[in-house]
C-alpha cells in the first residue's frame, strides 16, 4: 500500500447480481490532486464512485482511505474524511441555504442542538464557493448554478479532505460550468484537498483535471495525466467518436474538437 | 429565531383558548368557573377525554403525515395516498367483526388490529415498491396507491359481509370523537406523544434524507434505520388515530404544509410545531362540528376540510415559488 496515498483503488471489481461492472479497476490519488473520471454512458463511473464511498463493497480488491480500509471506518468517521455531490436532487421543501449547507455537519454534530464551530464551518463552507451572500435564501429559489454552489458548500462543509463529484457541471451554463471547476480546482491547489470529478467534456477535463482515469466497461483503460490518457486513439475508441486533439500555442492546453459522425 | 419564539407562543396561545371553548361546548351548559357535582362528571368524563382525543388524534394524524413527507421527498405523501390508513382501517373493521374489542396487552382490541393491518399495508408497499433491495420514491408512492385501493375494496367487502355490525362499521369509519371516553383516550395522550419524541431524536437524520438517499449515506447516516424507524413510527400513529377516531382525512396532508409554509421545512422545528397545530387544528374542528347543527353533529372530516381547505389555498396561492414545484 502506497502509505502517502489520499485514495488508493486497488485491483476492485464489483457484480450487481450476476452483471460484472468493474474489472480489476486500480489507482491512487496523493493529497491535493484533482481526478477526472471519464468514460461513455453506463461504463461504470457512478458505481466507481460508490464502491469508493463504501456503499457497495466489491467481490475483489479493496479501497484505502489515508492508508486504511475505507469500509473499516465507521460511518460518520469516513464521512469526516470523505464527502460526495450527487446530481442536483429534486427538493420539494423550503429549505433555506443556511439550513442546507448545515447539514454537511452531520458527522459532527450532537443528536440535540448545535454542534460547536458549527456556524463558522458552515460560512467557511459557503465563502470556499463565493456563496455567502445567498445564505438565508430558500434553496428552491436559486438558479442552477447557485444551487451547485451550495450544495458543495453543503460537501465542503462535511470534509475537505477527498471530495467525490458526480457530473458537476451538468445543466449548467458556460459561466457556471467554469466557475464550478475553478472552485473545486481551487480546493486542491490551496486547501490540499483532493477530488474525484466525472466530467464528460474533454475540454473540462484538460484544463482542470491532474489525472485522468478512462473507464471503459468496467475496465480502467488508462490512467495518468491527460496527455497519457486523452489522445485521438483513445477518444475514437472509447466514445466512438472522431476528434481531433490541437494545441493551443498560448497556455499549451490541448483542446479536442468533435467531428460529426459519418453516416 | 424570533419567529419561532413568536410561532410557539401563539401556538400555546390557540391551543389553550380551543381547550377553553372545546370544554365549554356541548349539548348541556354549564359553568367551568362555578361547577356543579353533575357538571363536573360531564367535564370530566365526557369532554375532557373528547377534548383530549382529538388534540391528540389531530397531532399524531399530522405529525405521520410530516414524517411521510419528509421520508419519501414528496408534497403528496400521507398515510392515505400510501395505503397506510387503509390497512389500519381493515384491521380495526376485521376486530369489529371478530368481536376483539376486549383489550389485548395494553392497546384496545381495535388499536392492536389495526396496528397490525398498516403494519401489512406497510410492509406490502415496500414489498412491492422496491426493485433490488433499493426504493424509488414514486414506485413506493404508486405502491402505496394499489395497495391502497386492494385494501378499501376489501372493508367494503367486510361491510356488506357484516350484518349486524354493519351499524357500527358505519359510525366507527365516519370518523369523529362523539363516543370518546377515557377507555379509548388514553390509548392517544400515552403512545402520541412517546412517538413524538422517537421522531425528533432522528430529526437530524430525516433532515439530511431531504437531499436524498445516497447523500444521506455518505454523510454518515444509516439510512436504513432511519427509514424502517420512521416508517413504523408514521404507521404506528396512523393505526391510532384511526382505532380512536376513525378517518379523518385532510389533516395529515395539509397540516405539514401549512406549518412548513410558515416555519420552514427544518424537521427540528417542524415535527413539534407540527404535533401542536395538528391538534389544536382538530380540537377547534370537533368544537365546531358538535357545535353548529347542536344537539346533532357534523362529521369533522367534513369540517377540517372545509375550513382547513380555503386556508390551505390562499397559503398556496401566495407561496413565492420556495416550494420548488
Amino acid at each position: 500500500m502506497e502509505k502517502s496515498a489520499a485514495l488508493q483503488v486497488d485491483h476492485v471489481s464489483f457484480a450487481y447480481e450476476n452483471e460484472r461492472v468493474l474489472k480489476n479497476v486500480g489507482f491512487s490519488l496523493r493529497h491535493g490532486e484533482f481526478m477526472a473520471l471519464i468514460g461513455p454512458n453506463g461504463s461504470g463511473k457512478t458505481t466507481l464512485l460508490k464502491v469508493i464511498l463504501g456503499m457497495l463493497s466489491p467481490q475483489e480488491g479493496g479501497v484505502w482511505l489515508d492508508g486504511n480500509p475505507v469500509l473499516a471506518y465507521p460511518p460518520k468517521e469516513r464521512a469526516r474524511r470523505m464527502a460526495y455531490v450527487s446530481q442536483q436532487p429534486f427538493l420539494a421543501f423550503p429549505l433555506t441555504v443556511e439550513e442546507l449547507v448545515s447539514l454537511g455537519r452531520y458527522p459532527y454534530a450532537p443528536r440535540f442542538g448545535r454542534g460547536a464551530g458549527e456556524a463558522k464551518a458552515i460560512e467557511d463552507a459557503l465563502r470556499l464557493t463565493d456563496s455567502f451572500s445567498l445564505r438565508g435564501r430558500k434553496f428552491t429559489t436559486l438558479s442552477g448554478g447557485e444551487r451547485q454552489k451550495v450544495l458543495i458548500s453543503r460537501a465542503l462543509a462535511q470534509t475537505l479532505h477527498l471530495l467525490l463529484f458526480d457530473e458537476p457541471t451538468v445543466h449548467l451554463d458556460l459561466y457556471f460550468q467554469l466557475q464550478i471547476l475553478e472552485t473545486l480546482k481551487r480546493l486542491c491547489t490551496e486547501e490540499g484537498a483532493t477530488v474525484v470529478a466525472v466530467l464528460h467534456d474533454p475540454n473540462q477535463v484538460s484544463l482542470f483535471a491532474d489525472k485522468v482515469l478512462l473507464l471503459r466497461s468496467g475496465e480502467a483503460t488508462a490512467f495518468g495525466s491527460v496527455e497519457e490518457v486523452m489522445n485521438e486513439g483513445r477518444m475514437r475508441s472509447a466514445f466512438g467518436v472522431e476528434v481531433s486533439a490541437i494545441r493551443d500555442a498560448k497556455s499549451e492546453a490541448i483542446y479536442f474538437i468533435p467531428r460529426r459522425p459519418q453516416s | 429565531m424570533r419567529r419561532i419564539f413568536w410561532g410557539w407562543l401563539i401556538l400555546f396561545f390557540f391551543l389553550l383558548v380551543s381547550l377553553f371553548v372545546a370544554l365549554g361546548t356541548g349539548p348541556v351548559k354549564i359553568s367551568i368557573l362555578a361547577l356543579s357535582p353533575r357538571d363536573q362528571t360531564i367535564l370530566l368524563h365526557l369532554r375532557l377525554p373528547r377534548a383530549l382525543s382529538s388534540f391528540f388524534v389531530g397531532a399524531g394524524l399530522a405529525l405521520s403525515g410530516a414524517i411521510f413527507q419528509g421520508l419519501f421527498r414528496n408534497p403528496l405523501a400521507d398515510s392515505y395516498l400510501l395505503g397506510i390508513s387503509s390497512g389500519a382501517s381493515l384491521g380495526a373493521a376485521a376486530a369489529l367483526i371478530l368481536g376483539f374489542t376486549s383489550p389485548v396487552a395494553m392497546f384496545t382490541g381495535v388499536s392492536f388490529f389495526s396496528f397490525l393491518g398498516s403494519l401489512l399495508a406497510l410492509s406490502l408497499v415496500f414489498y412491492f415498491g422496491s426493485r433490488e433491495g433499493s426504493f424509488s420514491v414514486f414506485r413506493l408512492l404508486l405502491s402505496g396507491l394499489g395497495v391502497g385501493l386492494f385494501f378499501s375494496s376489501l372493508v367494503a367487502i367486510l361491510m356488506i359481509m357484516a350484518e349486524e355490525e354493519l351499524k357500527a362499521l358505519i359510525f366507527f369509519f365516519m370518523g369523529g370523537f362523539s363516543s370518546s371516553t377515557w377507555d379509548s383516550a388514553w390509548v392517544a395522550v400515552t403512545l402520541v406523544p412517546a412517538s413524538l419524541a422517537i421522531a425528533l431524536c432522528y430529526s437530524r437524520e430525516l433532515n439530511v434524507l431531504l437531499l436524498g438517499e445516497e447523500t444521506a449515506q455518505s454523510s454518515g447516516v444509516n439510512t436504513r434505520f432511519i427509514q424502517v424507524t420512521y416508517a413504523l413510527v408514521a404507521a404506528f400513529l396512523t393505526s391510532i388515530s384511526v382505532s380512536v377516531a376513525g378517518l379523518i382525512g385532510f389533516v395529515g396532508l395539509i397540516v405539514p404544509h401549512v406549518v412548513r409554509m410558515i416555519f420552514g421545512a427544518d424537521h427540528r422545528i417542524l415535527l413539534p410545531f407540527t404535533f401542536l397545530a395538528g391538534g389544536t387544528f382538530l380540537i377547534l374542528c370537533d368544537t365546531i362540528a358538535k357545535a353548529v347543527l347542536a344537539p346533532s353533529e357534523l362529521p369533522v372530516g367534513v369540517v377540517t376540510s372545509l375550513f382547513g381547505a380555503p386556508f390551505f389555498l390562499y397559503l398556496l396561492r401566495r407561496e413565492r415559488g420556495e416550494y420548488g414545484l
